[in-house]
């Protein structure tokens, strides 16, 4: 007994719950001038579960009329501040948002909503719960226990012989157990210590704890514990405890904004999470608040006209349980951290993440995925498994990724394929190349280059014969058609010349952590990499240059709200802007021009975007690499098994892409051209310069000014030999 | 073939005496330095000169003049005005100075990249971010980020000298006072 008081007191008296990390995702930024429209807004708002009104009414609420929507701003914690409830005033129109004022009509020059929880850490044994304070407790919660679970908690001394008198013959007569006439005390006691069984032994033990506990610590203290401690619910791996983390997974809101009938909800599911699951079990569940409010009813906690009211109302529970939505971005959050922090301090110290995830974002990525992987699977299944993805978005100028998807079946926590699937890189990594090249300074844009049968002897006896993939070679082409129409031989040729440690090193430099196998093959994407590597990096193509970490964290902050850990914008530069610069637009042509052109008709016009498709040999893995002005996205499409699938990466990866980024809402690519570069024009099959009014193929291409190009003198596209010939024959005129 | 122009008489007796002394590589750059002198072919010869392989335009290059394809974004180097902070950058920049006079450098720095989320192209903000590293003593990265502000403040000699002054101060190694 003296061991059990023992142990009573040194687990509650640190008050030593196991608090998992909560975290957060990316707090939309509102500002004059952001492009968002009202009914956008209003998704946002109705995503933190905020409640359209007709009068503003405490927080969480927002009202709209006309252009102009009011918002009571909940309190919020942010990485590097705090902020209490504010109400702010919009003016919205199509083009966006016009004007934002506080209370006192002052003009706010940016505002933020509170961040979205995205779900938890929580320990392998699965407990996980939002701390709330008695302050963040509505007056109503403890209220309802009270009357339901315990009507004498505040008098008795743990235990309460009249509750338990008055259970025993119900239960007499019940010829079962039917009521507890356990207190708040003993079941609390039964949580923190005990399984659920239900043996006479341990319901003794039970007891003893519950007085123990209610001799050494206060009423308020015990209810407080009580309140976040008691198991609500299970979803799937994750036991949830306490009516916190109770109130968002049942109702998506903070606690201290349930009203009457779903309070009473809650104290319902008490008596039995699983029974009473409103999810599985919705006509159990409401018959029992419906009894739980003619209880307050009753015992005068409310009006029975309240409580009538109450009983008319649904259940309204949310579909889908907030918490673990987006497994896939929590996995790449979890190993983020691992590396500076111990399972245990992430699971058990009540730290708060605050990461770049957009939900947005991230609902247009699952989608697209989704929806092309859905018309693909038609036409592509073997054995009857099925086409799989990923999706990596990130911001390319300061590398945060706002969106991770791991798979088309995004609410499993299951293989995270766009940090885990190691594949073939295939077409990808050409750009590479032709950036290595151009840094030689003996290649520009329109630099020929030849499209011609490879042999290479490999020193093993063996040859290598690289194919083009449409098996046809092409001859003297320009380096953008190259890159452009993925040649395979052109770009072998390229860069056999330039040497495999340079492409190794330029991918190194880009961000590449393991050295890739200097084969010839390599030229042809024969190096392996996860689409989170692929993504790190085209950032450095899509963000002018630099290499910019990847970060899914920003910042780590711990119970009390002081920063632990941030994760800073880093920048590196690691090539010039001029190379960075043709590169992008030798990748813009991609979707003018080359393999990324049937993007164009699931663009908005007019949107200019650069990009790379990639296919590995065999078509194993279908890629795509690509950016605007606000986004990249890398897109993988493949079987599990590696089986192949027979689509290029236009013809799988590049419809997802091109979903997305037409869902995002994104800008165009429009990069300052550095100075020392000229724009100029060339025949696209030919790489022959063209003067105004000839016929042909033009693409624009950026080059060094100063480039020796043959001025274009007529339209017959001048080549060497024509000129010499011409040449020729025009001296012979003038000397006969 | 119709010659385009009559030539100077000091240009003939030139080009006769090369016939003497030159190869034809260099008739060929006699040639091509004379633009005035430009033969235009008939339109016979002009077809049948067409290079093989790309007898028919793409239906993406549709009309002459020249087949319209998308501009590729601003083309002329010079932006028309440069560059300034917007309203929400500017409250922003003020609260991160205000964290810098107190030093705390962190949170300047994020409430920066606050900013950054809103106006990524604006080089005013990546040097406001790279003072706030030189401060810190961090002039690795005060560099990377001069360098990035510079290659954004194309065409804007007031930008772009703030990115090279920043670029020479992290390379001097300098954490004292930054002058803006």
């Amino acid at each position: 007994m003296l061991y059990l008081d023992r142990l009573v007191t040194r687990q509650f008296e640190g008050r030593r719950w196991t608090l998992p990390a909560q975290v957060y995702a990316a707090p939309l930024e509102i500002y004059a001038g952001l492009p968002l429209s009202g009914s956008e807004f209003e998704r946002e708002l109705r995503r933190l579960r905020y409640r359209r009104v007709d009068q503003l009414a405490g927080t969480g609420t927002y009202r709209i009329s006309g252009t102009r929507i009011d918002v009571a701003l909940r309190p919020a914690r942010f990485a590097e501040e705090s902020r209490g409830a504010a109400i702010l005033t919009l003016l919205v129109d199509a083009g966006g948002i016009r004007d934002i004022r506080d209370s006192a009509g002052s003009a706010v020059p940016v505002a933020r909503l509170e961040p979205l929880l995205i779900g938890s850490i929580f320990p392998i044994h699965g407990e996980d719960r939002i701390v709330v304070r008695p302050a963040e407790v509505p007056p109503l919660l403890p209220a309802a226990l009270k009357a339901v679970e315990d009507r004498n908690f505040e008098t008795h001394h743990g235990v309460d012989p009249a509750a338990i008198l008055r259970a025993l013959w119900v239960d007499l007569r019940a010829g079962q157990i039917e009521q507890g006439g356990s207190t708040l005390t003993q079941q609390l006691a039964k949580s923190y210590f005990l399984d659920s069984r239900q043996t006479l032994s341990r319901k003794l033990r039970e007891a003893i704890m519950a007085i123990a506990l209610d001799a050494h610590f206060s009423k308020a203290d015990l209810m407080n514990a009580y309140i976040n401690e008691i198991f609500l619910g299970q979803d799937g791996a994750r036991a949830i405890h306490g009516f916190g983390l109770a109130s968002q997974f049942y109702f998506g809101k903070p606690l201290a904004e349930l009203d009457l009938p779903e309070t009473a909800l809650l104290v319902a599911i008490v008596r039995g999470p699983s029974y009473y699951d409103p999810r599985r079990h919705a006509e159990r569940a409401r018959a029992r608040r419906d009894l739980v409010l003619a209880i307050l009813a009753e015992r005068g906690v409310v009006s029975p006209g309240q409580a009538a009211a109450a009983a008319r109302r649904p259940l309204g529970i949310t579909a889908r349980p907030a918490g673990i939505y987006y497994p896939a971005y929590l996995d790449l959050v979890r190993r983020t951290l691992r590396r500076d922090y111990r399972e245990q301090d992430l699971t058990e110290a009540g730290l708060s993440i605050y990461t770049d995830l957009e939900p947005r974002a991230q609902e247009q990525a699952e989608r697209a995925l989704d929806q092309e992987l859905a018309r693909l699977d038609h036409a592509h299944r073997h054995a009857g498994a099925a086409l799989d993805g990923a999706v990596v978005v990130t911001s390319p100028q300061s590398g945060e990724v706002i969106a991770l998807v791991g798979g088309r079946n995004v609410g499993y926590d299951g293989f995270n394929r766009a940090l885990d699937a190691r594949r073939s890189m295939g077409s990808l990594v050409k750009p590479f190349i032709y950036l290595a090249a151009l840094e030689t300074g003996r290649y520009t844009a329109a630099t020929i280059v030849q499209d011609a049968p490879v042999a290479l002897p490999l020193g093993n006896g063996r040859v290598w014969r690289p194919e083009n993939f449409t098996r046809q070679t092409n001859g003297p082409v320009p380096l953008v058609r190259a890159l452009a129409d993925s040649l395979n031989l052109a770009t072998v040729g390229v860069g056999l010349a330039i040497g495999l440690p340079k492409v190794a090193q330029t991918l190194q430099r880009f961000g590449l952590e393991r050295a890739p196998a200097q084969v010839p093959a390599m030229l042809l994407g024969a190096v392996d990499v996860t689409p989170f590597e692929a993504a790190q990096l085209y950032n450095g193509l899509a963000n002018g240059g630099f290499r910019t970490p990847l970060r899914a964290v920003r910042e780590v902050v711990d119970e009390q709200g002081k920063a632990l850990k941030a994760f800073p914008l880093e920048v590196t530069p690691v090539t010039s802007p001029e190379n960075v610069y043709q590169i992008d637009r030798m990748l813009e042509q991609v979707m003018v021009h080359g393999t990324g052109r049937p993007a164009g008709a699931l663009l908005p016009p007019g949107l200019v975007v650069a990009g790379k498709t990639g296919t590995s040999s065999d078509y194993r893995d279908s890629w795509f690499a690509g950016f605007s002005g606000s986004h990249l996205a890398v897109v993988w499409v493949g079987y599990d098994d590696n089986h192949p699938t027979g689509l290029t990466g236009s013809a799988g990866a590049l419809p997802v892409w091109a979903r997305l980024m037409a869902g995002l809402g994104t800008t165009s690519w429009q990069a300052p051209m550095p100075e020392s570069l000229v724009d100029t024009r060339i025949d696209y099959a030919t790489g022959l310069p063209l003067a105004a009014g000839c016929p042909g193929d033009a693409v624009p291409i950026a080059v060094p000014a100063g480039t020796v190009l043959p001025t274009p003198a007529d339209c017959a596209g001048i080549s060497p030999d024509t000129l010499i010939e011409r040449a020729g024959k025009w001296l012979h005129d003038l000397v006969h | 073939m119709r010659k385009a122009c009559l030539y100077p008489s000091f240009a003939s007796v030139a080009l006769w005496a090369s016939v003497r002394l030159l190869a034809a590589v260099g008739l060929l750059a006699a040639v091509a330095l004379l633009p005035a002198c430009t033969v235009l072919p008939s339109p016979e010869t002009s077809a049948a000169r067409w290079p093989p392989g790309s007898a028919a335009p793409r239906e993406s290059a549709p009309q002459p003049p020249y087949p319209a394809v998308p501009a590729p974004g601003p083309l002329a180097p010079s932006r028309p005005a440069p560059f300034a902070l917007g309203p929400a950058s500017s409250a922003l920049v003020a609260q991160a100075h205000a964290q810098t006079s107190a030093q705390d450098y962190a949170l300047a720095a994020a409430t920066i990249e606050r900013a950054l989320r809103i106006e990524p192209g604006n080089p005013l903000l990546w040097i406001e971010l790279g003072r706030i590293r030189l401060r810190e003593g961090n002039t690795a990265q005060a560099e990377g980020l001069g360098r990035k502000a510079l290659a954004l403040a194309t065409g804007d000699p007031a930008a772009q000298s703030s990115a090279q002054r920043l670029i020479a101060q992290s390379q001097r190694g300098g954490t004292a006072l930054v002058r803006p």
